[in-house]
């Protein structure tokens, strides 16, 4: 009964995941990817990281696939025989050589990257009891302008940037 | 702890009992269990309420633009025409469903659903009364944000899966008006948040008053601004006239739902209105004071219980006649308008707002403008004797 958040959340993120990567249709991977992320904000409530789902939700489901979706469809359309207009339905073998020996040494350095972040967790595995629930806002808000105030102040500069590019980017040009 | 119908109902004698009869018939899952059943029945409740509020806004909508038409309206389905959304209900499930030839099936058929999705995903921390909240998240603005986006999300999708022109235009003309008119609009709630020191609804409810003078929208004139600034925004998020872009007949037949017939239009038409309603229950509850009954009438029983969630609707559904009038009374915005009232008169006018709640909080030790102005009276009645 106490895990039933857990698996629905599981099974959305895992079920979500496994459909991006196996349709051919860039348009569903979207989709699926809302599903996935929904999953990700469950498993975020299970853990008793209420903000840290909050923030999922407004950020991912709410923007990044929104504007995910804006750039595919901006960017495909039907191009040849192959595919047709909701994105690849015929997809031409990718590999040769090269690119599957560079595919294979990726892999090796990403998987011995993933290795050296997890390590410490994977030696020190137990079922461990998770601790009572406690409020995290007020905790991550006095975090953000106390100690981490500098790497809160370096992105949202990062962030300012972003939006006077994108600005500039978008201005129309007078008398060109 | 977050707080919600069961932690409420929780301090009664009757429901320990109950809790107890589970726990015997149950066994370990007993308590579970009883939590599980009192929010599905309190989902059900007002999930159901609230699609027949919406189902009625399609009647009050016909209603009053009648009215200031000078027309008569429904009037023959039931007492006043009252039952006509039920005859169009009916009519929606006759219809047939129509799927366009080279649409995206898939999409197309997951878009509608998608919207409901995300409005009822908001009605889970309306704050419909102090106790009579599903559940009041410590972070339900936020979720309430983000869960609504859902909403953005299904309009595109339903406009691209289509595969139709006017569909298309219209779904993008949402997806972009959604995403930018929620900056001033999170923006102004945020400077309420600023006031509260609360991102959950009971306590942004909680930290204003039964009467107007201790509502937010009079505590200070940069959240008078901001009341505004964010009806305006949430006119914009929810496509109703003047910024029924998305759905603007005269040019895109009926934007994002073209195609779409049946259930599946009715389901998109719902998802409108119920979202009408969220909006203004949340103006309400951040701006006109929420369920606070003036002078705490009924006290904290069940009947004050049921005067909050009275005096929430009222002040609910009163918004809810103001978006409506507007619809029939404001002519359309064309879309470079629509983005120059966003981008240079709203959202500044929010940052604008935001400081300014700020700096009255810290110069003015978030005082309301009555209270100051009492002081300043009660000073000169005592202080003119010496």
């Amino acid at each position: 009964m106490d895990n039933v958040i857990f698996i629905i959340s599981a099974l959305l993120t895992v079920t979500g995941a496994l459909c991006v990567l196996l349709t051919k249709n860039v348009m569903h991977a979207c989709v699926y990817l809302l599903t996935c992320l929904l999953g990700v904000a469950g498993l975020y409530v299970t853990l008793g990281a209420d903000f840290v789902a909050a923030t999922q939700l407004a950020v991912y489901v709410g923007g990044v696939v929104i504007l995910m979706v804006f750039a595919v469809m901006l960017t495909g359309g039907p191009t040849s025989q192959s595919s047709n207009k909701f994105g690849i339905v015929k997809v031409p073998m990718m590999g040769n050589a090269k690119t599957y020996i560079i595919g294979i040494i990726s892999a090796v350095i990403f998987a011995l990257m993933a290795y050296k972040v997890l390590s410490r967790i994977i030696i020190s595995i137990q079922a461990g009891e998770l601790p009572a629930f406690t409020e995290t806002v007020e905790k991550i808000g006095f975090m953000l302008v106390t100690d981490h105030v500098l790497a809160f102040e370096i992105s949202s500069v990062l962030l300012l940037g972003a939006l006077v590019g994108a600005a500039i980017i978008a201005r129309p040009r007078r008398g060109v | 702890m977050n707080n919600t119908i069961v932690s409420y109902l929780s301090q009664f004698e009757s429901y320990k009992g109950l809790l107890e009869s589970f726990s015997s018939m149950f066994g370990e899952a007993g308590p579970g269990l009883l939590t599980f059943l009192v929010f599905l029945i309190g989902c059900i409740l007002v999930v159901t309420v609230l699609a027949t509020i919406g189902g009625l806004g399609t009647y009050a909508e016909r209603k009053i633009s009648a009215d200031m038409q000078a027309r008569m309206g429904p009037n023959r389905v039931g007492p006043y025409g009252l039952l006509q959304f039920l005859a169009d209900g009916v009519k929606m499930f006759l219809k047939e469903d129509l799927i366009p030839n080279k649409a995206d099936k898939f999409i197309f058929g997951l878009a509608p659903l998608l919207a409901l999705v995300g409005v009822f995903g908001t009605l889970a921390v309306l704050p419909f009364s102090s106790g009579f909240t599903l559940a009041n998240l410590n972070v339900g603005v936020f979720y309430l944000i983000g869960i609504g986006s859902l909403v953005g999300v299904a309009i595109f999708l339903g406009g691209y899966a289509s595969n139709s022109k006017w569909s298309m235009l219209g779904g993008m003309r949402g997806a972009s008006q959604i995403i930018s008119y929620e900056i001033p609009v999170v923006l102004s709630l945020m400077a309420i948040v600023l006031m509260s020191g609360s991102l959950n609804f009971g306590g942004l409810v909680g930290a204003q008053g039964g009467l107007p003078q201790e509502w937010f929208i009079f505590h200070n004139p940069f959240t008078f601004i901001g009341f505004f600034v964010f009806f305006i925004g949430a006119l914009a998020e929810t496509n109703r006239a003047p910024f029924d872009l998305p759905e603007a007949e005269s040019e895109l037949v009926s934007g994002y739902h073209t195609e779409y017939s049946g259930m599946r239009f009715a389901f998109f038409a719902l998802a409108e209105y119920i979202e009408v309603f969220v909006v203004c229950g949340v103006g309400a509850a951040a701006f006109l004071g929420g369920y606070n009954v003036p002078l705490n009438l009924g006290g904290e029983g069940i009947l004050g219980q049921v005067l909050q969630i009275l005096v929430f609707f009222g002040k609910t559904l009163a918004l809810y006649y103001l978006v409506i009038m507007i619809r029939w009374t404001y002519p359309r915005l064309r879309v470079d308008q629509l983005m120059t009232l966003c981008w240079k008169y709203l959202t500044p006018m929010a940052i604008f707002n935001l400081i300014g709640c700020a700096l009255w909080i810290y110069l003015l030790d978030g005082k309301s403008v009555w209270d100051m102005l009492a002081a300043f009276v009660g000073s000169m009645g005592t202080g003119g004797g010496h």
